[in-house]
């Protein structure tokens, strides 16, 4: 049994519960203990925006909770992901951990450099692999063709990321998309920014990336757009309702979470495992879409 | 701009901080601007010209700019630097020192408040907890004193928001 502490972050569990319920829903399926840290806290990526000092503290205290409980880090946020893969590679220097250390004794923490932290789509592809995932799939999900979206931080700072996949070039997120059975498809604008850091400070600028990976989108024959990242979820979902109202336009492109599909392709209820109406998708349109009569509420 | 007010002095100011020290290596070749998906929306969000002027020593022109704020943190800018200059860590710094002269925006400031309260960015309402039981997903249990207080030791907790950003 792999055992991970489960690192929620601050807006699944708030705002994309359906995240959340389908990765506990298919990590169950897959044999991963997911381990709930009460005590966590805010992965501190945009406090490094006001002081970066408070960005590293808020990681290496989630770190030191983890290494307490002798458990390495399961993200579902590419943005957690890449400030606390970040931050162990800072800690690895001993005198930065030393430093971090003095102030981590205030709140009776340590970290000694320990924890491995990594994105469940890496785990998925690292500790269960594509082969086992296919032997999983209870739902032929042939005829749906995805665009798959990684998010920045899921691969950057690529230091933090050795040997993991190329963010210039990505490739892990078509593997996962393959062993469902769908087709992944490649698009232009694969490696643009979702824009949801900028949006606390400009909504504008932010819409605007999500336009022109709309508009790419919108020429191609896809099902779904499939997302590993919560925001990169909002910002795709909700402003595309945003930029038809001030644009005139009519963009309706569904947007999945990776577990989500996993989980649709395990054979997963819809709606009580894996919380596909909460994207604003009808249960019918999807069975509809999958092509198969799915029983998909089960009581 | 007159020249005599230029100088190095805002260039040794930023180079100071341990993660800007690889900034007198950029050659300003502008692979940083050419993949920075903020630049090709909104000409004037430029890495390259950040670079420089912090070079020239511009500092209130630097700080005082509401456009260091635009980044999306993609992280293309280091990614594809041929001189390996982490220009994003380099604006982390910028953006550290704006938010000591008060130009940090509303929306960070207030998220470092609620940290404080809650442990994360957002609050836990009676509707989210009904909706998170409606799931049978478990209670959300954080707390903000231990970050409150890990917090407080670096000062970000009286950084101001001054109306300025």
């Amino acid at each position: 049994m792999r055992r991970y502490a489960l690192f929620l972050g601050c807006t699944t569990p708030t705002q994309v519960l359906q995240y959340e319920l389908s990765s506990r829903w298919i990590c169950k399926q897959l044999g991963i203990e997911l381990v709930d840290i009460e005590d966590f806290v805010c992965c501190g990526i945009n406090q490094s925006n006001i002081s970066i000092e408070a960005g590293l503290l808020l990681a290496s205290m989630n770190l030191a909770l983890a290494e307490k409980r002798g458990l390495d880090i399961l993200t579902l946020c590419a943005a957690c992901t890449g400030q606390l893969a970040e931050a162990v590679e800072k800690l690895e220097d001993p005198k930065i951990r030393d430093r971090v250390n003095s102030k981590l004794k205030t709140v009776d923490l340590r970290y000694e450099g320990k924890v491995r932290v990594r994105h469940i789509s890496r785990i998925l592809y690292e500790d269960i692999g594509v082969d086992r995932l296919k032997e999983k799939v209870k739902i032929d999900l042939s005829r749906l063709r995805i665009a798959p979206h990684y998010g920045c931080h899921y691969l950057k700072p690529a230091s933090a990321f050795k040997g993991f996949d190329d963010p210039d070039n990505p490739k892990t997120l078509h593997h996962l998309i393959s062993a469902t059975g769908a087709y992944p498809i490649d698009y232009e604008t694969i490696n643009l920014c979702c824009g949801g850091k900028s949006f606390p400070v400009s909504e504008d600028i932010a819409r605007s990336l999500v336009k022109s990976k709309i508009d790419n989108l919108m020429l191609k024959k896809i099902d779904f757009l499939v997302v590993q990242c919560q925001t990169c979820y909002l910002m795709y979902r909700g402003q595309q309702r945003a930029l038809n109202q001030k644009f005139n336009r009519n963009y309706n492109i569904p947007v999945l979470l990776y577990p989500q599909l996993l989980g649709a392709a395990m054979g997963g209820d819809l709606r009580d495992d894996l919380g596909i109406h909460l994207n604003g998708i009808s249960l019918d349109d999807f069975t509809k879409k999958l092509g198969v009569d799915l029983p998909y509420i089960k009581r | 701009m007159k020249l005599s007010e230029l100088g190095p002095e805002f260039k040794t100011e930023v180079m100071s901080h341990k993660e800007a020290e690889g900034l007198n290596l950029c050659f300003a070749c502008g692979t940083c601007t050419a993949g920075c998906p903020i630049h090709e929306i909104f000409y004037e969000y430029d890495p390259r010209k950040l670079a420089k002027m912090v070079k020239l020593g511009m500092r209130e022109e630097v700080l005082a700019s509401p456009y260091i704020w635009y980044c999306t943190t993609c992280r293309n800018c280091e990614q594809r630097c041929p001189q390996n200059v982490k220009f994003f860590d380099i604006l982390n710094v910028l953006k550290n020192m704006a938010a000591k002269e008060g130009y940090a925006p509303h929306s960070w400031i207030e998220q470092t408040k609620q940290i404080m309260k809650n442990g994360i960015i957002f609050s836990i309402t009676e509707e989210l907890k009904e909706k998170r039981r409606a799931l049978s997903l478990p209670a959300l249990k954080y707390n903000g004193e231990r970050a409150k207080k890990i917090l407080k030791l670096t000062g970000i907790d009286k950084v101001k928001d001054q109306g300025k950003a």
